[in-house]
C-alpha cells in the first residue's frame, strides 16, 4: 500500500506542475480515472471523475474569485474513496463528493501561500534584467515549479498515509441516509457551478433569452449537448450580426467601439 | 517587413509560453513569466547589452491574461519588438495592457465557459455508463483546443504582428468572437441545467385513504405532475435560487453554498422529500 501511495504522490507532484504549465490534465474527469487505474478500480475512478467533473463544472478562476484546488481535491478524494470503500461504487462516489469539498478548499490556501512566496521571484528577475542575462532566465521556473508540485504532493501523501484508516471507519459508521443524501447531493451541487457560469456570462438582460432557449431545447425537446451546441452556434452568429449592426448605427460617427470592448471584458 | 525569428525560435517561444504561469505571483502576476518567455526573442533583436537590459526590464512589469491570450500577446510583442524603432518602445507596453483584458475575456468565454462545460458533460455522460472513452475523448478534445490554439496563436500572431491589432480595430474581431462564445455558452448552460442537475422528489399525494397506505390509482406522484408542466422545473428553480444567492454575495461564497446544499440535501432525503 505504501508503494501505491508513493506513486499517487508522484502523480500529484506532476499534475500539480501541469496545472500551472501545460494545463493538459486539470479537470476531475481526466484525473480520477488515472487514480482509479493505479488503485485497480477504473470503474470507480470513472464514476467519481464524472460526478466531480459535473459537480465542479463552472468552477475555475473567474476574475478575482480564486477557485478551490480541483487537482489536489480530486486526487485525495478519489484515492481515499476507493481505498476505504470495498468495491461499492455508490458508496465510493458519495465518499468522494464529501471529501472533495474540504480538501479542495484547504489545498487552495496552499496555492495562495505559493503565489505570495513567488513575489520574491520579481527581485531575481530584476537582477537578471539588469545584467541582461538571458541564459539565467531559464532557471526562473524551477524553484516555483518544485514548490507548486510539493504543494500538491505533500498534502496528498499526508492525507493518504494517515487518512485512509480514519476515513474507512468514518464511512462504516455513517448511517445509510447520509450516504443516500450525499449521492443525491452529487447531482444537485452542479447547480453552484452552473450558477457561477451564469454569473460570469449574463452581462446583459437580453442574454437571459439564450439561457431560456437552451433550457427549452434540452428539457422539452430532449436534445443532447452536441446538437444543442450546433444550434447555439447558429443563434450566436445571427445575434452577433444583429447587435453589431445596431451598435454601428448607434455609435455612428464616434469610433469608441474598442473602448467599450475593454470595459466589457474586465479582468 | 523582414521577420527574423525562425520556426525554431517560435517553438522556443511556445515552450516558454507553456511554463509562463509557474511564476505567477501577487506582485506582477505573470510579469516574471512574460519576461522569461520573451527574453530569447529580445536577445535576438538587441545586440546592445544596455538595450537588451532595458527591454527585459520593460517586460518584467505587471501582466496578466488568459493562457491563449498570452500566446497572441507574446507573438505580437515579438513581432513589434523587431519592427519598432527605439523611441516607439513604450507603445509595446500599452499594446500589451490594451490586449490583455479583452483577450482574457475572450479566452474565458470561449474555453472556460463554453468548451470545457461542453466536453465535460459529453465526457461525463460516457464515463457514467462505465466507458473509458469518456475521459479519453475529453482529453483529446480539450487539448486539441488548449494546446493547438496556443501554438496557432503564436505562429499567426507573429506573422500578423502589429497587423493583428489593426485588423482587430477594424473588424472588432475579439469582441465579436466573445459575443458569439457568450451566446453559445449560455445556451449550453441552459441545456446543462436540465441534463446535469437532477432534483427529484419521491413525494406523493394520496387522494384516497392515507391511513392504510395502499398504493392505488388515486396516488399522484408530485414529480410526474411537475414533469407534465415543465420537465426539470425543480433543477431550474434550484439553479436560479443559487444564482441569486451568488449574485448577492458577488460569487465569493461558492464553497459555503456547496456545503449548505449538501447538508440541506441530507436533511431533505432523511425526511423523504428528495
Amino acid at each position: 500500500m505504501t508503494m501505491t501511495i508513493i506513486v499517487i504522490t508522484l502523480i500529484a507532484f506532476i499534475l500539480g506542475i501541469d496545472d500551472v504549465s501545460t494545463k493538459m490534465f486539470r479537470r476531475p474527469l481526466l484525473i480520477a480515472p488515472i487514480i482509479g487505474f493505479i488503485l485497480g478500480d477504473v470503474q470507480a475512478g470513472l464514476a467519481i471523475g464524472a460526478t466531480l467533473e459535473i459537480m465542479w463544472m463552472g468552477i475555475g478562476n473567474v476574475g478575482a474569485y480564486m477557485a478551490p484546488d480541483l487537482i489536489t481535491g480530486t486526487i485525495i478524494s478519489t484515492s481515499l474513496a476507493i481505498m476505504s470503500t470495498n468495491g461499492s461504487i455508490e458508496t465510493a462516489v458519495a465518499t468522494a463528493i464529501t471529501l472533495a469539498i474540504p480538501t479542495s478548499i484547504l489545498a487552495q490556501q496552499l496555492l495562495v501561500l505559493i503565489q505570495t512566496i513567488n513575489v520574491s521571484l520579481n527581485g531575481w528577475a530584476k537582477r537578471l534584467a539588469d545584467n541582461a542575462d538571458v541564459k539565467g532566465t531559464f532557471w526562473l521556473i524551477y524553484p516555483p515549479a518544485l514548490l507548486t508540485g510539493a504543494a500538491r504532493a505533500v498534502p496528498t501523501f499526508i492525507a493518504l498515509y494517515f487518512g485512509a484508516g480514519a476515513i474507512q471507519s468514518a464511512v462504516d459508521a455513517l448511517p445509510t441516509f447520509v450516504i443516500n443524501g450525499l449521492e443525491t447531493a452529487g447531482s444537485i451541487i452542479p447547480a453552484v457551478g452552473i450558477a457561477l457560469l451564469m454569473l460570469a456570462m449574463l452581462k446583459k438582460f437580453e442574454l437571459w433569452m439564450f439561457l431560456v432557449l437552451g433550457f427549452v431545447f434540452s428539457s422539452y425537446l430532449g436534445l443532447d449537448i452536441l446538437p444543442m451546441t450546433l444550434i447555439a452556434i447558429v443563434f450566436a452568429y445571427f445575434y452577433e450580426m444583429i447587435t453589431r449592426k445596431t451598435a454601428a448605427g448607434a455609435n455612428g460617427a464616434n469610433e469608441s467601439s474598442k473602448n467599450t470592448g475593454e470595459e466589457e471584458y474586465d479582468l | 517587413m523582414e521577420q527574423k525569428l525562425t520556426k525554431k525560435d517560435l517553438w522556443k517561444l511556445f515552450m516558454r509560453l507553456n511554463t509562463m504561469r509557474i511564476t505567477l505571483n501577487y506582485e506582477t502576476l505573470q510579469g516574471v513569466g512574460f519576461m522569461r518567455a520573451i527574453a530569447p526573442v529580445l536577445e535576438k533583436t538587441y545586440s546592445d547589452k544596455e538595450e537588451l537590459s532595458d527591454a527585459m526590464r520593460r517586460h518584467a512589469q505587471f501582466y496578466n491574461s488568459h493562457v491563449n491570450g498570452d500566446a497572441v500577446i507574446l507573438a505580437v510583442t515579438a513581432a513589434m519588438e523587431e519592427s519598432t524603432g527605439p523611441d516607439e518602445k513604450e507603445g509595446i507596453n500599452s499594446l500589451k495592457t490594451g490586449l490583455m483584458g479583452p483577450l482574457a475575456g475572450l479566452g474565458d468565454s470561449l474555453i472556460k465557459f463554453t468548451w470545457v462545460p461542453i466536453i465535460g458533460s459529453i465526457g461525463a455522460s460516457l464515463a457514467f455508463s462505465g466507458s473509458i472513452i469518456g475521459p479519453i475523448l475529453m482529453f483529446i478534445l480539450y487539448n486539441i483546443v488548449n494546446i493547438g490554439l496556443r501554438y496557432y496563436a503564436i505562429v499567426y500572431g507573429y506573422k500578423k504582428g502589429i497587423g493583428f491589432l489593426n485588423d482587430n480595430q477594424e473588424s472588432n474581431l475579439i469582441q465579436r468572437i466573445s459575443t458569439m462564445a457568450n451566446v453559445v455558452g449560455l445556451m449550453v448552460v441552459g441545456a446543462l441545467i436540465s441534463t446535469i442537475i437532477k432534483v427529484q422528489t419521491p413525494l406523493e399525494i394520496s387522494t384516497g385513504s392515507s391511513v392504510t397506505g395502499e398504493v392505488g390509482e388515486n396516488v399522484i406522484s408530485i414529480q410526474e405532475m411537475l414533469d407534465q408542466i415543465m420537465p426539470s422545473v425543480l433543477s431550474l428553480a434550484v439553479t436560479i435560487a443559487v444564482y441569486h444567492v451568488l449574485k448577492k454575495t458577488k460569487g465569493s461564497h461558492a464553497a459555503m453554498i456547496i456545503v449548505i446544499l449538501m447538508l440541506l440535501t441530507i436533511a431533505l432525503t432523511y425526511f423523504g422529500i428528495l
